[in-house]
């Protein structure tokens, strides 16, 4: 090893291990006082280097990241508090919107006279116009009206298919009484042509305007109703 | 998202996978957040902004944390965020601290013995010297890396850095020297 690679070497690190090297520092007595004096160098050089360090920095660096994490938490915390309400919405949504769907009318209109079984017993004697006045306040019949008194009218009351307003008659057939529903056309609701139950017969149809249900004990007043309806009501 | 949710509140294993990171970067800040703040300070010869740059560094650090794989290498992990974070900073662009204003450098001469003034003066001399030739020194005495580390940290080749540390060492050796007999002269 020549002079100058190992000033190179001694420069370079001082604290070299190689063999050469070390037998380099061994063979003169000069090389000894170079490596002692660059070795002298790099202890004063490392101890000035050791500038003071904050005795809180570790713990402010550790709680810079458990802050961090913390907001992380948070925010995460946040985002599934946020994912859990839109899916709730969503559901809660799509029930008002199943709500919407296909309404059997037959259905309805057989719970309906039960439930409101009074119906059947009262006599308000209605005049067709008063029938008109109501048909005429739900918009969504348009112009449909009865042209003349549609026999006796023992009751009328509006009435609600599934958030349709509807209109509620009893009538007098030619035996018994038969309960007219007169519901506004709507795409949803299905209707039976003819339905029943163990007490009840049903029969459906359509006007122009309006669905037309009618219930009775008799299926013979249900069709001389029918052909009434469907010469005065128009 | 939903994976780290289900850790924390319904396994006891995993929560403690979190645990134990949480005591391995406590120990990786503990063991080597002095070099790293000294070396962040030799880089940008500030105080204050070593101290940002290294909060920096470790928080980077926390979130790769799972990355570093050999906790030996954890050093020359951190020097490598740390020389990024630092490069940043310049491309935020900021304040202009590039060339180290030594005069921001501790002032231990208020104390005076004469191994402080000595100490005060190889910092100055430290401070002054090119960014290029003091960064090798500075991974070779903080860091303790060898030269290939260095080469490999810093992304030269060897005999570039072999070649700035001899004259990194030549330089200061000669201005310590020069001032040595000042000094001398002086007193």
């Amino acid at each position: 090893m020549d002079e100058l690679k190992f000033r190179r070497q001694a420069y370079e690190d001082p604290h070299n291990q190689d063999a050469d090297f070390l037998a380099q520092i061994n063979a003169k007595p000069e090389n000894q006082a170079l490596i002692n004096e660059l070795k002298n160098l790099d202890t004063k050089l490392s101890n000035a280097l050791k500038v003071d360090v904050a005795e809180d920095l570790a713990d402010k660096l550790i709680l810079r990241q458990q802050l961090q994490q913390h907001h992380k938490q948070r925010r995460q915390t946040f985002f599934l508090v946020a994912m859990a309400a839109s899916v709730a919405f969503v559901v809660g949504i799509s029930f008002s919107l199943l709500r919407l769907g296909p309404i059997d009318l037959a259905e309805h209109a057989l719970a309906h006279v039960y439930h409101e079984d009074i119906a059947l017993h009262v006599d308000q004697n209605v005049n067709f116009s008063q029938v008109n006045a109501q048909l005429a306040s739900i918009k969504d019949f348009g112009n449909a009206k009865f042209t003349q008194q549609p026999g006796k009218v023992y009751y009328t009351s509006y009435c609600d298919f599934q958030g349709v307003k509807s209109l509620h008659l009893v009538l007098q057939g030619e035996q018994s009484k038969v309960t007219l529903f007169i519901v506004p056309l709507e795409k949803r609701m299905v209707l039976d042509k003819t339905f029943a139950d163990g007490k009840y017969q049903g029969m459906g149809f359509e006007t122009p305007d309006a669905f037309i249900l009618l219930i009775g004990e008799d299926q013979a007043d249900l069709s001389y109703i029918k052909d009434e309806i469907k010469n005065i009501f128009i | 998202m939903f994976a780290n949710w289900r850790k924390k509140s319904v396994e006891p294993a995993v929560s403690s996978d979190m645990l134990s990171k949480q005591r391995r970067y406590n120990s990786l800040v503990k063991a080597l957040h002095a070099d790293i703040f000294r070396y962040a300070y030799w880089l940008c010869g500030d105080k204050h902004v070593a101290e940002d740059i290294t909060q920096e560094t470790f928080l980077r650090a926390w979130r790769a944390l799972d990355s570093l794989k050999d906790d030996k290498a954890a050093k020359a992990w951190l020097i490598t965020i740390l020389r990024r974070e630092n490069a940043r900073r310049f491309e935020r662009k900021q304040f202009d601290y590039s060339d180290v204003e030594q005069d921001t450098l501790e002032d231990n001469i208020s104390n005076s013995s004469e191994e402080q003034t000595e100490q005060y003066l190889i910092r100055r001399q430290i401070g002054k010297l090119d960014i290029e030739y003091r960064e090798p020194l500075l991974l070779q005495l903080i860091g303790g890396f060898s030269g290939d580390e260095i080469a490999e940290l810093m992304e030269l080749n060897r005999n570039t850095v072999m070649t700035r540390l001899f004259r990194a060492r030549s330089q200061l050796k000669e201005l310590l020297e020069k001032n040595d007999v000042r000094g001398q002269s002086n007193g």
